[in-house]
């Protein structure tokens, strides 16, 4: 087998499995929610995650993080197209329970969890970064989104008083919470957050972007953001 | 010649690779919705549920009928303890049944009724419906005075009820279920 065919066999591969089970799981655990008891319950996402997700999947699109395209051309069979209509599904759904896994269940700090994903999301489609730069800013917003959730929220509405509540209560000494209600996730449900969430970024790392491999080399090619490459140094030489 | 049959069975080889993604995606997206839809408690219960569906599931049949020795000698939380080791997934409507039956006789008095036990039976007895394909359980043990989840739901139904007929001296006569 030649190393094209190789290439081209482990690339409907990653299509056919690697890509809809990466963003499946993802939408399997970030669901999952695991109590003090080890009871498991299974919550299915919000409506304001589901337009959060749709806005996420605007943002890769618009920063060529994730090319359409790529999938449903139509040179591509019908099979093909059920491959990546697959990987369009299982990527909203992994999507949606990742932004409500991240984002506190009720009260005043889910309103402002949302808001605050809105404006970030919004700001990316304006902003259209590259596919590099967004990438690199999802895992700073998803970090700090998982930070503030489990870590300091949690430790803050923990029952018991441990080392980081002592810590983040003298940080914010005089800040009185007053009755604002949390109920903190059960520390396993960080821990399955946290491994949903690389997943959920390795597959979108992961997702088909760029140039189609074979599809030959543009004279000129355009790219989101109305920078013009010029690859083709025939260009440069005026031929 | 040589290309053409390599490009050929390329492709049938993708086509296969896509079919097997394809039923491989589609099922665990249906195993997905079922656990979002049934809410499974515990590993046990996911795994007893993945059992049912496909027809494999089989309760303990020691436990069960230890579970059974118990409750017929009216010891009924060890008679729950019992079926709930031989139904850890609680998809066996029989023993369900049973566990909706240890709360509704523990509940039952000849001057009132338990609420919470009724309402533990009633949970327990919702359990054993789902786990039915038309959601009537009938259990045919001539100890059992209720025979049908219809007659049992009925009975708690009418424990749980307040009314004129609870200050009916002649209700202290009825036998127990």
């Amino acid at each position: 087998m030649t190393a094209d065919a190789r290439g081209a066999v482990r690339s409907v591969w990653h299509e056919a499995f690697t890509l809809p089970l990466v963003f499946l799981s993802a939408a399997l655990l970030g669901g999952l929610r695991i109590d003090a008891g080890g009871g498991l319950a299974f919550v299915p996402p919000p409506l304001f995650a589901l337009v959060l997700a749709v806005m996420l999947i605007a943002a890769l699109y618009r920063c060529g993080a994730f090319d359409p395209t790529r999938l449903f051309h139509p040179r591509r069979t019908g099979l093909a197209k059920a491959s990546g209509a697959m990987i369009v599904v299982a990527l909203a759904a992994a999507a949606a329970q990742m932004m409500a896994a991240l984002t506190p269940e009720e009260g005043l700090f889910a309103l402002a969890f949302d808001i605050v994903w809105l404006v970030l999301f919004g700001n990316t489609l304006a902003a259209r970064p590259n596919r590099a730069r967004l990438l690199s800013s999802l895992l700073v917003m998803f970090g700090a989104a998982f930070v503030v959730k489990f870590i300091l929220l949690g430790a803050l509405y923990a029952p018991d008083a441990s080392v980081t509540k002592r810590v983040v209560m003298a940080l914010v000494e005089g800040v009185s919470l007053g009755t604002l209600g949390y109920s903190p996730p059960g520390p396993a449900t960080g821990y399955v957050t946290f491994a949903t969430g690389l997943l959920f970024l390795a597959g979108i790392a992961a997702l088909p972007h760029g140039p189609e491999p074979g599809a030959g080399d543009a004279l000129v090619r355009v790219v989101p953001g109305d920078v013009v490459v010029v690859p083709d140094q025939r260009l440069d030489r005026g031929l | 010649m040589t290309a053409t049959l390599l490009a050929e069975r390329s492709w049938r080889s993708a086509s296969a690779i896509r079919v097997a993604g394809l039923v491989v995606a589609a099922t665990y997206a249906v195993f997905i919705v079922w656990v979002y839809a049934a809410q499974p408690r515990t590993l046990r219960e996911v795994r007893g549920g993945v059992a049912a569906s496909i027809g494999v599931y089989r309760i303990d049949a020691a436990a069960f009928d230890e579970g059974l020795r118990y409750f017929r000698t009216d010891r009924f939380a060890e008679a729950r303890r019992a079926f709930a080791r031989a139904d850890p997934a609680q998809r066996d409507a029989r023993t369900q049944y049973y566990i909706a039956y240890a709360f509704l006789r523990e509940g039952w008095g000849r001057v009132y009724s338990d609420d919470a036990l009724y309402r533990q039976a009633d949970v327990a007895l919702q359990r054993a419906q789902a786990a039915t394909s038309d959601g009537v359980v009938r259990v045919d043990d001539p100890e059992l005075t209720l025979k049908t989840s219809d007659e049992m739901a009925e009975a708690l139904a009418r424990g749980l009820r307040r009314d004129a007929s609870d200050l009916n001296p002649l209700s202290m006569l009825e036998k127990r279920p």
